[in-house]
């Protein structure tokens, strides 16, 4: 399935119902589907967010495959060459009045994948993400 | 999403119906936020929440700090097995008080 996405934060509801339509038909159990939906809202967020600052209309797109008991998830836009992958990880043992606001949602995305990368490609920002569907105990 | 503010037992109950996301937090954001001045007993209880993102997660953070500030309470309670994955994740199940049900969390304020 590919989409194409503009970068307008009122997008993130669509890309949401395609992502549920695509787990459903694929038979993806929910708590699959949740962390893929989260993987794809956080990178994609970051996107319309950061990677275009002239101020106009552009469109990135978000490929999803299933691949045997993998889904293969692919971001793509032409924005600013930016590897979100290069941040600083949030310190998550940090205490309430010192915890940082930040970084999560890459980190989300780390975590909740099996395989995560950045390539600039031409002029385009490339993530490729890999999300097993081996249900953990 | 919507958000429900109701009493009880003179505790300010937020349910967050719907998905936080960036597209929602801001409105959730505004919601808590301007409760918090006056009501500084608060449980949010996710039993209507199908989803949070890090976006969501900031806006309990802010109001948490906010909160503690404050010398109020916060509470946090009827998480899915998967919104509770997002809070232990992030180590926020560390910091802030996150009980099973609302009646446990209700519970714990004056404690």
């Amino acid at each position: 399935m590919l989409l194409n996405v503009k970068n307008d934060i009122r997008e993130i509801d669509r890309v949401f119902t395609c992502i549920k339509e695509f787990c459903s038909t694929n038979g993806i159990s929910e708590k699959k589907c949740f962390d893929i939906l989260m993987i794809i809202d956080e990178l994609a967020t970051n996107i319309i967010s950061y990677a275009f600052d002239d101020g106009q209309e552009h469109t990135f797109t978000v490929m999803v495959e299933k691949e045997k008991d993998m889904v293969h998830v692919r971001l793509s836009d032409a924005g600013i060459p930016f590897d979100p992958l290069n941040r600083i990880e949030p310190d998550t043992d940090a205490s309430l009045e010192s915890r940082k606001v930040g970084g999560l949602g890459i980190f989300f995305a780390k975590q909740l994948s099996q395989f995560i990368s950045y390539e600039r490609v031409g002029n385009k920002n490339q993530l490729d993400i890999l999300v097993s569907l081996k249900e953990e105990e | 999403m919507e958000i429900t503010v109701k009493k009880d037992s003179g505790i300010t109950v937020v349910c967050p119906n719907g998905r936080i996301d960036t597209s929602t937090a801001k409105n959730f954001e505004e919601g808590i936020m301007k409760l918090i001045p006056d009501n500084q007993q608060i449980i949010i209880s996710f039993s209507d929440t199908s989803y949070i993102s890090s976006a969501g997660l900031r806006v309990i953070l802010v109001a948490g700090k906010k909160i503690a500030s404050m010398n109020g309470q916060l509470a946090l309670a009827d998480m899915s097995d998967k919104i509770y994955e997002v809070f232990k994740m992030s180590g926020f199940d560390k910091i802030l008080k996150i009980y099973p049900t609302f009646e446990d969390a209700k519970s714990s304020f004056g404690k």
